[in-house]
């Protein structure tokens, strides 16, 4: 099979690229720039010189800071329980991995600066973590005090617990705005740095938590503890948890820094409607609402954690897939503007949206041309990708941009390139074929999840509690 | 009146614009770290408990607390399945813990001996002692030591249900109250129809 190519002729991967400027200019004035989705960034940005920045100084000093504290209650734990705390530490930093990668493959089209990306984990790691236990412990003790020890131990982690930590995290998300608010991009953005504050802070909670665990097992340096908080935490807890959490209440910072043509006041209510919403979140799943699994023992509590769990999980995804699906629609919307086959045809133009897609086509051409056509259908997206986002910041730039111009005829060049490459391999379209409905698929998921969560609850009634 | 224009100045100045927002988090950073701590602080964390009546440890546990004692609201955690109190008697502190247990009254011996001599300088002194309570349930007795510091111990367990009481303090004023804390002890109540 080959693209028919569109007129003007045929575009070589060595011809001269035809995106002139006014072309550039009326590339994504589909709707109004105002309104759209997405607020590119200037062409050629990079982080500048952050030396400048008090935000980056003030993040570099509450980084250490929280190093020290949280590295000083790891520490204290390797030193009683060494084998146990390596092993909580090995165990949820692997954990970390497919979280990670989910959302890369979320933020696949506008991809995010490693260094951000890194120092929003970081926040989540050292600075959320450590302002957490010592304002948490303060604040749950300030209840127990002024109101008793019971209604503390009640609702102290579902109404003190959660509005600490989900403040503590939003902080990450706010300096990363501070730093760079020209990356964010998209609501969707918001969520992706939000995410990574989330997990940052998951992580190590649970490495807390779980050393915690051995020491009150009191059986010495066991690791069984750690498998036991690994399962519960990790899995039974860990799809709707502090990942979920911040990114919801990065939703609310990214609809603050993209939606400028809503006032300030309504803007600033966004953040604190999703910081609610996060908390609301946050302290439901803390909430001591049917902690005894309505009397039907681990079977009810199992359903009870599916119960306060899956509301959050499943409205936030929905929120997440509504910013994503918009996010997607105006960069595609770029590439389909310049109407050339040979840059993306419409079928790609469909996968190059969906993860799942992008990969269904990465596994359609291994099938059929195997493993370098699939590179190489992985290269095309990629290159795809960014010449969309150059394609976006081109416009904004106008028509008077050198920069914008020399970006995108670069990353033009690359499409094609890895065009001719794919029609080397006899592979000339990077399409997923054929693929199944989505409810069907989303049924068989959800039944697949299902059985996993109940097996693992077997996995820790058998194991024991921690 | 004065704001609208401030305003526009500081927008013009991105770098002020940081500066400001850099101060409102660090603030706010401030403000949990420090604030929270130092209004814990403020607060006094001892209580009088009620002496005629028994206190509710967790996990249906309950005991009269020593007479004199404050109770520590900041280490006191009761719960449903498990829970703790720590009581403070003069320079003595007596902290008792109730939870599931699935071995026998040994091996929950064995495991708080662990989580004892777990801490830094801790060293248990000598053999258990066979104990009880008032209502009969059997338990073991022991004692431990760090510098400066003595302690006893106990371990009662029943119905799946294992109490911890540890009692720590110089000698000299653990030797003054001890027999208020044993006759604690011995008040131990679990709760029936488990």
């Amino acid at each position: 099979m080959s693209i028919e190519p569109d007129p003007p002729a045929a575009i070589g991967p060595n011809a001269t690229v035809d995106i002139g400027p006014r072309q550039i200019s009326n590339v994504g004035l589909a709707r109004s720039a105002r309104s759209a989705p997405v607020r590119p960034a200037p062409p050629g940005l990079d982080l500048g010189n952050p030396l400048l920045l008090p935000a980056f100084w003030l993040t570099i000093i509450l980084m250490g800071l929280g190093a020290a504290k949280v590295g000083g209650v790891l520490h204290e734990a390797g030193q009683r329980h060494p084998t146990a705390t390596a092993a909580a530490i090995i165990m949820f930093a692997i954990y970390a991995v497919p979280f990670w990668s989910l959302l890369g493959a979320l933020d696949y089209l506008e991809r995010e600066p490693p260094a951000l990306t890194a120092t929003a984990f970081a926040w989540g790691c050292l600075v959320a973590t450590a302002l957490a236990l010592d304002a948490g412990t303060a604040l749950h003790d300030i209840i127990a005090k002024t109101i008793s020890p019971a209604f503390a131990v009640e609702w102290g982690p579902a109404l003190a617990g959660a509005a600490v930590e989900e403040v503590a995290k939003l902080l990450g998300i706010l300096v990363i705005v501070l730093i760079a608010r020209e990356h964010i991009n998209s609501v969707l953005d918001g969520f992706v740095y939000g995410a990574l504050v989330g997990l940052g802070f998951q992580i190590v909670e649970n490495m807390i938590y779980a050393t915690s665990a051995v020491a009150l097992a009191g059986r010495g340096d066991q690791i069984d503890p750690v498998v036991t908080t690994f399962l519960l935490r990790g899995f039974l807890a860990g799809l709707w948890s502090h990942t979920l959490f911040s990114g919801l209440a990065g939703l609310g910072v990214g609809y603050f820094v993209v939606r400028t043509q809503r006032s300030r006041p309504t803007r600033i209510a966004m953040i604190g409607l999703a910081l609610l919403g996060a908390w609301a979140c946050h302290a439901l799943w803390n909430s001591p609402f049917w902690a005894d699994g309505f009397g039907q023992g681990p079977l009810g509590i199992l359903v009870v954690l599916v119960l306060k769990g899956s509301p959050a999980l499943g409205m936030i995804l929905l929120v997440v897939w509504s910013a994503h699906s918009r996010e997607a629609a105006y960069y595609l919307h770029q590439l389909d503007a310049l109407g050339d086959r040979h840059v993306i045809t419409p079928d790609e133009l469909r996968a190059l949206g969906s993860g799942r897609l992008r990969a269904q086509a990465r596994r359609r051409a291994s099938a059929r041309a195997g493993h370098r056509a699939a590179r190489a259908v992985r290269g095309l997206q990629t290159a795809q990708a960014r010449l969309a986002v150059a394609l976006s910041r081109a416009a904004v730039a106008g028509p008077e941009s050198t920069q914008a111009d020399a970006d995108v005829s670069h990353c033009h060049r690359e499409v094609l390139l890895r065009r001719a490459r794919l029609e080397e391999l006899g592979h000339p379209e990077a399409t997923a074929g054929n693929v199944s409905a989505v409810l069907p698929r989303m049924a068989i998921a959800t039944a697949v999840g299902l059985v996993a969560l109940a097996a693992i609850w077997a996995a820790i009634q058998a194991i024991g509690p921690a | 009146m004065g704001l609208v224009p401030n305003l526009a100045v500081v927008a013009a100045h991105p770098r002020l614009l940081n500066l400001i927002g850099s101060l409102c988090v660090g603030g706010v950073a401030a403000a949990m770290a420090l604030g929270l701590p130092a209004l814990d602080r403020a607060l006094p964390a001892e209580r009088r408990p009620p002496a005629d009546r028994p206190y509710l440890v967790g996990a249906g546990v309950r005991l009269l607390p020593p007479e004199g004692a404050l109770l520590d609201l900041t280490a006191t955690r009761p719960g449903p399945r498990a829970g703790a109190v720590r009581f403070q008697l003069g320079a003595v502190r007596i902290v008792v813990v109730a939870g599931p247990f699935s071995g026998d009254l040994a091996a929950a011996e064995r495991r708080l001996r662990r989580k004892i001599t777990a801490r830094r300088g801790v060293q248990v002194t000598g053999p258990q002692a066979p104990t009880s309570t008032d209502a009969g349930v059997p338990g073991l007795s022991g004692g431990y030591a760090s510098p400066g510091r003595i302690g006893r111990f106990q371990v009662f367990l029943h119905r799946g249900i294992a109490v911890e009481i540890t009692v720590s303090g110089a000698e000299s004023d653990l030797g003054a109250v001890i027999d208020r804390v044993d006759a604690s002890a011995r008040s131990l109540a679990f709760r029936t129809g488990r």
